[in-house]
């Protein structure tokens, strides 16, 4: 609509640019017509009196030239000189005749009239125009236009001499209507003469047509008379452009001459030229009407190609481009707006693909292929193949990022995406989920296929990594679900094959298939995450203790404090329950803290009772990395007045491991502070001796899984065992054994030398209260508390 | 003014015409000379043509219309001016050509000179209407009467309608 009502406007403003030209120049031509007009109507009329004078004098000179001729005729003058009426009457008829005049009259010097060819009806009488006698008298003629006898007369007065005056000869010529036919005639200009003398009516002579004629007339007797020059009068139905002008007043005698010239007819060539002029504007108004229309079209219509090529980007075609065909400013901006669509293009699949893709690897991101599973979800539904996905965890990853650097870790997520893109078949789907977790999307008919799958995929973590000069094993935990057989939805299937990594890397790496219900226990886990948060302020947690054994003396000296969630719904709950959650949760600072100030108020209250037990307590891998840790810790045993190596902290191997060099630092940091420390869980984190040596421990912990089932015939764990204890006594350490349960076992160890024990064989993890009732009872009490 | 005619007429006793008096009007260099010729009633005028031209003498005044057809030299008879009045010359084939004879009934004329003064002389006495002619005179001077001795003199004075003023000195007797 605004392409179209820019060509409107455009359109408007060319035509009205147009409109108003065209009718300035009309008006000027009519304005310039009309004032040529009258221009013309004032000169003919000026003209046309000229003309009228002209012959009017000219024949005034002819008939005074006449008269004069007349009145030097010697008999003529002897005839007047001797006063004989009758006979000067029959000769001023004769020779009046002979000079064409209307009218002769002899005059006496005293200005009475002695003869006149009128009959003699102006004898005796004085000649009406005295002052042309005194003008005669003066010049020696007179020549005058006068009204006599009711009509325009043109008289001419001579004297007759003998050669003195001796009386006045008078002709009459009366203008009649060949004379005003003639100006008529010369000049277009109507002529009227308007002659009286008072007390006649006057009368009119005219080339006027007789209606026009009457309403001069009217016009000349009516109140108003007629005005001076420049005025029009309409006579008949037609104007008359009139001009007035008096030709005698004076003797009672007015003669007035009135030139008029028909306005519409003078106006017929000014009209004719107008009408052509207007005929020239209208059919110009047109062209350029339609010049307009065109131009404007020429401009909308590739405005409105680019608002249509606009259209189409907004639909998302980036691909039609716009084509006007033209090399000018439209041309430029169409070309323009191509570039822009191509940009467009560009940065949209860029922006779509940064959206859809991890930046590192280039790799579809997660919400890229929950896309493509949701799709080969619904595919699989309507009867497509089924499939399966496999979530995989780079283990170890973190010590590998903290041990080469930020950028080598980022180089071997890049070389693990290649690998398992050239691993994985030509229809799987491989992303890059986020940190170190990628994921294969399959096509699996069963479980069978699905595992086969995953040991092709597997395969990209056989060789080793060789990045720069830097070799490095890389192995990977994996989670397979499949589709329909675990999941109804690709959200479900992704959350499934996580489960099932999780589980794979719980027992340490390899490949996991998802197990039905493991989802159910997974729900436990978010909720118990959840009220975890809430337990220490519900008072939920309670510490458990459970002694340790000399084994030489065979009395407990030390106790492990182990933290039980009395949960409301879910009863008595082990740390491995939960603990894993509190450390996915970020949770485990604060249990950990609150497990070491318990145990460090039970310490020293038995102390108070004189029950001399070290109380050691399980720190979490990652609080390892809680730098205020050792000032806490330190500030609890001040505050408890409880010497530093009262407490024990018990840290395992693979949590050492994690971050070696930090964990050293925080283990000398504690170990400066004179708390003891113990590796658990020894023999599962293939630390090196190199590292164990440079750790500041006091206390191994030998496994449970190596001790569970020692004896004399078991003779693995015997050697292991056995090795260990050696290993630690060599170093200089305790060595404590757990997972002591059967008198075997307890003789095994002895035998073997080992320092302390622990174990259901002596004890369970008790309650505070029951362990002093049991340090008091138990043989291996020894009777204290 | 010049060519004033003045004339006294005795009161009474009109004078008998003129017998045998004669007087000129020449006609040289196509004018009439003199322009203007006072006589008294009687006298005849001779109209010689001196110039080698032709003249055709005409009058159409009432005291004595005639005419002198075209002719050359002096014509035989005379022209008797026996009416008192004044009567104008003209020659029919040259229209500028004109001159008057005042014919007057008494012996005491004069015509003016430049300067406009004369005299009337030798006058008998008693008392005398004086009267005066111009060419060209609307209206006559109104006559005046004076009463001349023997041996006086007297003078008047006219004014002429128009034109300049005339001035007649009426001579002593």
């Amino acid at each position: 609509m605004a392409i179209r009502s820019f060509q409107a406007r455009l359109l408007y403003l060319l035509v009205a640019i147009l409109v108003l030209l065209e009718a300035g120049t009309v008006i000027s031509v009519h304005l310039a017509g009309r004032q040529a007009l009258n221009h013309a109507l004032a000169e003919e009329l000026h003209t046309g009196k000229r003309v009228l004078d002209w012959i009017l004098e000219t024949r005034a000179r002819q008939l005074s030239e006449s008269l004069r001729v007349l009145s030097l005729d010697f008999p003529f003058r002897e005839l007047v000189a001797s006063g004989d009426v009758p006979t000067i009457t029959s000769v001023l008829a004769n020779h009046g005749s002979r000079i064409g005049a209307n009218a002769v009259v002899l005059v006496s010097l005293d200005g009475t009239v002695t003869a006149d060819t009128l009959n003699g009806r102006m004898i005796g009488r004085p000649f009406p125009f005295a002052s042309m006698l005194r003008l005669a008298e003066e010049r020696g003629e007179a020549l005058e236009t006068v009204s006599f006898r009711g009509g325009p007369y043109q008289f001419v007065i001579r004297p007759v001499l003998a050669p003195q005056p001796i009386a006045w000869v008078c002709a009459g010529f009366e203008i009649d209507d060949r004379v005003l036919a003639d100006v008529r005639q010369l000049t277009s200009v109507d002529v009227s003469i308007w002659s009286g003398t008072a007390g006649v009516a006057p009368q009119l002579r005219s080339t006027l047509p007789p209606q026009q004629r009457k309403d001069l007339i009217a016009h000349m007797t009516g109140p108003r008379g007629v005005g001076s020059d420049g005025t029009t009068l309409e006579l008949g139905d037609t104007g008359y452009a009139t001009l007035f002008e008096p030709l005698r007043t004076g003797d009672d005698s007015r003669v007035n001459t009135v030139l008029q010239r028909s306005i519409e007819e003078a106006r017929r060539p000014f009209v004719t030229m107008e009408l052509q002029i207007y005929a020239l504007s209208a059919l110009l108004l047109l062209a350029a009407f339609v010049a307009a229309v065109l131009f404007a079209r020429t401009i909308s219509r590739p405005l409105l190609t680019l608002a249509e090529g606009a259209g189409r980007i907004e639909r998302g075609d980036y691909v039609t481009p716009v084509t006007v065909g033209r090399e000018d400013e439209i041309g430029h901006l169409a070309t323009a707006f191509n570039e822009m669509q191509s940009a467009i293009a560009a940065r949209e699949h860029q922006i779509t693909f940064q959206a859809t893709h991890d930046a590192l690897t280039g790799l579809p991101n997660r919400n890229r292929f929950l896309e493509r599973v949701s799709l080969a979800v619904s595919a699989a539904k309507r009867g497509g193949p089924s499939l399966g996905m496999m979530m995989l965890d780079v283990d170890r990853f973190k010590d590998i990022n903290d041990t080469l650097g930020h950028h080598f870790g980022d180089q071997l997520l890049i070389e693990i995406g290649r690998r398992l893109t050239q691993t994985a078949g030509p229809r799987d789907i491989v992303a890059r989920l986020g940190g170190d977790e990628f994921a294969v999307m399959f096509f699996a008919r069963d479980a069978k296929q699905a595992l086969d799958e995953a040991a092709r995929v597997e395969s990209a973590f056989t060789a080793p990594y060789l990045l720069g000069d830097v070799v490095v094993e890389v192995d990977a935990s994996a989670g397979i679900a499949l589709f329909p057989t675990h999941a109804e939805d690709a959200d479900t299937l992704m959350k499934r094959a996580d489960i099932a990594m999780y589980d794979a890397k719980r027992n340490q790496g390899g490949v996991a298939l998802y197990e039905t219900g493991r989802d159910e226990h997974s729900v436990r886990r978010l909720s118990l995450m959840m009220e975890l948060r809430q337990a220490i302020a519900r008072d939920e947690l309670e510490l458990h203790y459970q002694p340790k054994i000399d084994v030489r003396s065979e009395r407990a000296v030390h106790v492990e404090a182990l933290v039980r969630w009395n949960h409301p719904q879910h009863g008595i709950m082990r740390p491995d329950e939960f603990i894993p959650l509190a450390e996915q949760s970020g949770r485990i600072g604060l249990i950990t803290r609150w497990v070491i100030r318990k145990a460090i108020a039970q310490c020293a209250e038995w102390r108070e009772r004189g029950l001399e037990l070290t109380v050691a307590v399980n720190l979490s891998a990652l609080d390892l990395f809680d730098s205020e840790l050792p000032t806490f810790i330190s500030g609890l045993l001040s505050d408890a007045a409880l010497p530093p190596a009262r407490l024990m902290l018990e840290i395992t191997e693979s949590a050492i491991m994690r971050d070696a060099a930090y964990a050293q630092r925080i283990l000398a940091d504690l170990k400066r502070r004179g708390i003891c420390l113990a590796i658990d869980d020894f023999g599962t984190g293939y630390s090196s001796l190199a590292h164990l040596k440079r750790l500041p421990v006091d206390e191994l912990k030998i496994d449970k899984s190596f001790v569970l089932n020692l004896s004399e015939k078991a003779s693995d764990d015997l050697v292991i065992v056995r090795s260990t204890i050696e290993l630690g006594h060599n170093m200089g350490l305790v060595v404590i054994a757990e997972g002591v349960e059967t008198a075997d076992s307890w003789q095994a160890l002895k035998r073997l030398g080992c320092d302390m024990a622990q174990g259901y064989y002596m004890s369970k993890p008790l309650p505070a209260a029951e362990l002093e009732e049991w340090v008091r009872e138990s043989r291996w009490g020894g009777g204290r508390g | 003014m010049k060519d004033a005619v003045v004339y006294a007429i005795l009161e009474g006793r009109p004078a008998a015409p003129a017998r045998n008096r004669t007087a000129v009007m020449d006609q040289k260099n196509r004018t009439f000379i003199p322009h203007v010729l006072p006589v008294q009633t009687g006298t005849k005028v001779t109209f010689p043509n001196s110039d080698d031209i032709r003249h055709h003498v005409y009058s159409f005044s009432p005291a004595k219309p005639f005419q002198l057809p075209l002719y050359k030299g002096t014509p035989a008879t005379p022209e008797l001016f026996d009416r008192a009045g004044v009567v104008t010359l003209g020659c029919n084939i040259h229209d500028q050509m004109s001159a008057y004879i005042v014919i007057v009934d008494t012996p005491h004329f004069a015509k003016t000179p430049a300067g406009g003064k004369t005299t009337l002389s030798e006058l008998a006495g008693g008392r005398y209407t004086v009267r005066v002619w111009y060419p060209d005179m609307r209206e006559e001077p109104k006559a005046q009467s004076i009463t001349v001795s023997e041996d006086g003199r007297a003078s008047l004075t006219f004014v002429a309608g128009r034109g300049p003023a005339a001035t007649h000195m009426h001579g002593h007797p």
